[in-house]
């Protein structure tokens, strides 16, 4: 008998002692949007956005795009709502507040929720996704629509200034 | 090393000698005219690790039957059936299963019991059948990121009448501490043959097979106590 109970605590104890095993390793599930710029003359050459700073509308800028130089972005979509209206600044002439251009890019689509693993939880897709901007330093961009941004493996939309 | 070699033969060479004894005499075989005669009947129990279980985890509630068969010297049919019903929380998600199970299989005894004692160490397979359903109580969509956070989805979703099917093999211990009373604990090691998901989401729990692991794979672990009903000797 005292035997049983030994190896029942025994038991009982590996039993208990089996906690969350699993971690989400396929992060980021949720995509983010992927811009590149282009040069509008060259439209295979890719071309820095000069001291670009990103913001949402109505929100701060994000920290990791203020007054950076690059050829590329990956911005957040709101998954709580049907769209995003994004501003975008460049400095291309000599970094005066005078000579900040900016342009206002809205992303508009239909977010859905597919769960991906226990871990991993849900994750949002964009559909039926549409582009706009007022063209104020870009002077064109490719796709105007887009089926669905599922993944964050290519850029999603091409920026020509 | 060379130490270990020069015992390792040290050893052999005392294996060897005893296999020079083997008995070449044609002894009369005389019968035993005692036969110790053990119990055949109908075993009933309760599995008392699902109460504690239940005590010393909120989230987990549960209830099983369990019932053998002697239907020879080593074999017994044996079932468990049972109620289950646990909450699931993970980072994402929080979900609860409920739902009823039955799982029925052999059991053989491989265990030698001294004169009349009826004690059992065991080894079996069962099939398993569970009737549940999945409620996903509320979610956190994984947008990872800080910008735009997502807020925690309190809708309640529910799919019925999902089945899983599984099978297992089971380790266990059983012993008479009273008379036609006994103490039996086991564990299991189980693999999903089929089960349905619900849409858009996934079972992760299932009654009677307990957590699904991604290889579909699960452990289970049962503590009985149970009662014989004799109904012949043997």
């Amino acid at each position: 008998m005292k035997r049983i109970i030994i190896i029942f605590t025994l038991f009982l104890s590996v039993f208990y002692s089996c906690e969350k095993d699993d971690f989400c390793t396929k992060n980021p599930v949720t995509p983010m949007l992927i811009i590149r710029f282009y040069d509008n003359m060259e439209r295979s050459n890719l071309k820095n956005a000069e001291l670009l700073s990103v913001w949402a509308e109505g929100k701060d800028t994000i920290s990791e795009y203020k007054s950076i130089t690059k050829d590329s972005i990956a911005i957040p979509l709101n998954s709580t709502a049907l769209e995003t209206i994004y501003h975008l600044k460049i400095n291309s002439f000599d970094g005066n507040l005078a000579s900040n251009q900016t342009e206002t890019f809205t992303i508009q689509y239909t977010p859905e929720e597919k769960f991906v693993s226990r871990s991993c939880g849900f994750k949002v897709i964009f559909n039926d996704v549409t582009f706009t901007t007022n063209n104020n330093w870009i002077d064109d961009f490719t796709p105007f629509n887009l089926t669905s941004i599922e993944n964050q493996s290519a850029a999603h939309v091409k920026i020509y200034h | 090393m060379s130490k270990y070699i020069t015992s390792l033969f040290l050893f052999l060479a005392f294996t060897v000698s005893f296999s020079q004894e083997k008995e070449l005499g044609d002894s009369v075989i005389e019968n035993d005219s005692i036969v110790y005669k053990t119990p055949y009947g109908l075993r009933l129990g309760i599995d008392i690790s699902k109460p504690i279980k239940s005590s010393l985890n909120n989230s987990f509630s549960g209830f099983e039957l369990v019932a053998d068969y002697r239907i020879s010297k080593r074999i017994f049919i044996a079932t468990e059936i049972g109620f289950e019903k646990e909450n699931t929380i993970e980072d994402f998600t929080n979900s609860t299963s409920r739902g009823n199970y039955i799982r029925v299989g052999l059991n053989f005894n491989a265990y030698d019991n001294w004169l009349d004692m009826n004690n059992e160490i065991f080894t079996g397979f069962r099939y398993g059948l569970g009737l549940f359903d999945q409620t996903l109580n509320s979610h956190t969509p994984n947008v990872n990121n800080l910008y735009f956070p997502s807020e925690v989805i309190n809708i309640s979703l529910t799919e019925s009448d999902l089945t899983a099917h599984w099978t297992e093999f089971v380790v266990g211990i059983k012993a008479e501490t009273l008379k036609n009373l006994f103490v039996g604990a086991s564990v299991s090691y189980k693999i999903l043959l089929s089960i349905n998901d619900p849409t858009n989401f996934k079972s992760l729990f299932a009654p009677g097979f307990n957590r699904i692991f991604e290889s579909g794979t699960g452990f289970g672990f049962n503590y009985t106590i149970s009662y014989l009903i004799p109904f012949t000797k043997k």
